[in-house]
């Protein structure tokens, strides 16, 4: 089936992500001076303002920080509604924002902050490979 | 000690657009300002031509030529709704290093005739985003959309620290609601008035339509068509106008983030700071203030800002409501005009937050068009708080009566 949700329109400094994505790693870029890693992706480390980046390959693990569930839609999300929403803490530090798999969006109580996820990547497209987190069953 | 601004400069009007809220008949943003402006100056007695500063959302430049003035000082700063508290703040600087003795802040945005005609007209907020922002890169692929889609994750992370439920949210917007029912300008003043107006319950915000959970419709603000206006000048002008000036006694700003990937602490904004900057200047601190004005464009909003305003302790800021303290007759009267919630948001809020505080310290809150009887106060001294973006910007102000 074609993928028909927006696909992200690439940066010209975010290349190493989506190559990683590919192969099913999740990219972070971390600073060489401080040696913390930061998400969104900058030109500069809001740490410590070095410039000297570099990519490294995460572990893909995360824990969820909040959620919400997305019932008023439009677009091209509109037909999955409702559907959780949620930004994940990951292991390594900083935090990403996903559409939460594995868990049921009528239940929203049920999904527990704090909950241990796992990266999964969907292909949009030739090139495009969209990172998704995943509650690990416990 | 009061800080250098103190009391610099002070509010000496301030006037909406003729008709506002649900309008039949849409109308463009550059109309709302201009009719706002109109009636300011008729207000006040200034003469549009004796303007020197003027003060908006990317709009200052369009505004000048239409009206057909040459300002000396130009501020378009757009960061969302609370970039008007921030234009009174940039004013009363100006205003204080002599470049300026009259400035004017204004606010057009036609939310909910934009529907039919386009041109919603916010500056240029939120136009920052696109294929050069890598916030936008990493964010785009997730089905967020408007604002509550955003705001609901904020909810769900106070409800986790602190134990908060949606009931207590839903006391805010009831009693704002109630503030509503005084004020026949407010969009949901009553049923004759909007077929979902008038008083409503607790249990009516927890079972209306969901949003984005745990948001229902009811904890959300509306998005109806505003214009409004403040004037701000110096002591020396103001004391030659008719209207009564309320003082400028303190003001701040801050930022947490522009997008919310980047929010920190959910349940925290960068109005801590900024209010710590205004009361400081001000020399006063939250105990003193007798009237709050708080941007609602969700209820969680409303009860986070009070917390950061040391309203309340941190996790009780819907108390103030649930307790009816904010409620009218209450000790902390809260968003006397309906809020965002109830009185009208045109997708910013900040202007409206600056009228109310205006009238409701210079007595003009219960004039027949602005209020019943019951709506204004007998509060001195006001804190208005607008938050912008996705709770990422905010303006504090501290104001207080004339003498």
């Amino acid at each position: 089936m074609t993928y028909n949700k927006p696909i992200p329109t690439r940066g010209t400094h975010t290349v190493p992500f989506w190559e990683g994505a590919k192969e099913g790693k999740l990219m972070l870029p971390r600073c060489q001076d401080c040696n913390r890693v930061h998400w969104y992706p900058r030109f500069i480390c809001p740490h410590c303002h070095s410039t000297n980046l570099e990519w490294v390959e995460a572990s893909g693990e995360g824990k969820i920080h909040t959620y919400a569930v997305q019932h008023l839609v439009f677009g091209p999300w509109e037909p999955e509604a409702p559907y959780v929403t949620a930004y994940i803490d990951l292991n390594e530090g900083d935090r990403m924002l996903t559409v939460l798999r594995g868990v049921d969006p009528q239940k929203p109580e049920e999904i527990k902050i704090g909950a241990r996820v796992k990266v999964e990547f969907e292909q949009a497209n030739e090139d495009t490979y969209i990172p998704f987190w995943r509650v690990i069953e416990e | 000690m009061p800080g250098q601004l103190y009391k610099s400069a002070a509010i000496v009007g301030a006037a909406e657009a003729n008709e506002i809220g649900f309008l039949a008949e849409p109308k463009t943003s550059l109309e709302l300002h201009i009719e706002a402006i109109k009636n300011l100056s008729n207000q006040t007695g200034v003469p549009i031509s004796k303007i020197e500063g003027v003060f908006s959302t990317g709009w200052s430049s369009e505004l000048c030529e239409h009206l057909g003035i040459k300002p000396k000082y130009i501020d378009t700063t757009a960061v969302g709704g609370c970039s008007f508290e921030m234009h009174v703040h940039h004013a009363m600087a100006a205003i204080h290093s002599g470049i300026i003795d009259i400035a004017l802040v204004t606010h057009g945005e036609n939310g909910f005739s934009a529907r039919k005609i386009g041109g919603r007209g916010t500056g240029n907020y939120g136009r920052g985003a696109g294929v050069a922002s890598p916030a936008a890169e990493m964010s785009m692929a997730y089905g967020l959309g408007s604002a509550p889609s955003n705001y609901a994750h904020a909810m769900v992370r106070h409800m986790h620290r602190y134990g908060t439920t949606t009931e207590d949210y839903a006391h805010i917007a009831k009693v704002t609601r109630d503030w509503a029912t005084l004020n026949p300008r407010a969009a949901m003043y009553s049923k004759e008035k909007h077929p979902f107006g008038g008083p409503i319950s607790v249990a009516q915000v927890e079972d209306s339509r969901l949003i984005a959970w745990p948001l229902t419709i009811l904890h959300c603000c509306m998005v109806a068509d505003h214009g409004g206006a403040v004037l701000i000048a110096s002591p020396k002008v103001a004391a030659g106008l008719n209207t009564k000036p309320v003082w400028l006694a303190g003001a701040g700003e801050s930022m947490g983030h522009a997008n919310m990937l980047e929010m920190e602490d959910f349940t925290a904004t960068s109005a801590s700071r900024s209010a710590e900057a205004a009361y400081t200047m001000a020399g006063m601190g939250p105990g003193e203030m007798e009237l709050a004005m708080i941007y609602d464009s969700f209820t969680i909003t409303a009860a986070i800002t009070a917390e950061m305003l040391g309203l309340a302790a941190p996790g009780e800021g819907h108390t103030l409501w649930k307790d009816g303290h904010a409620a009218p007759g209450g000790r902390l009267p809260i968003n006397t005009n309906g809020g965002g919630l109830s009185f009208n948001h045109s997708g910013m809020y900040g202007m409206p937050l600056l009228i109310e505080a205006y009238r409701q310290l210079s007595g003009t809150a219960e004039d027949g068009v602005h209020g019943d009887v019951g709506k204004q106060t007998s509060a001195r001294t006001c804190i208005v708080n607008g938050t912008g973006g996705a709770l990422s910007t905010t303006g504090t102000l501290v104001l207080v009566a004339d003498d």
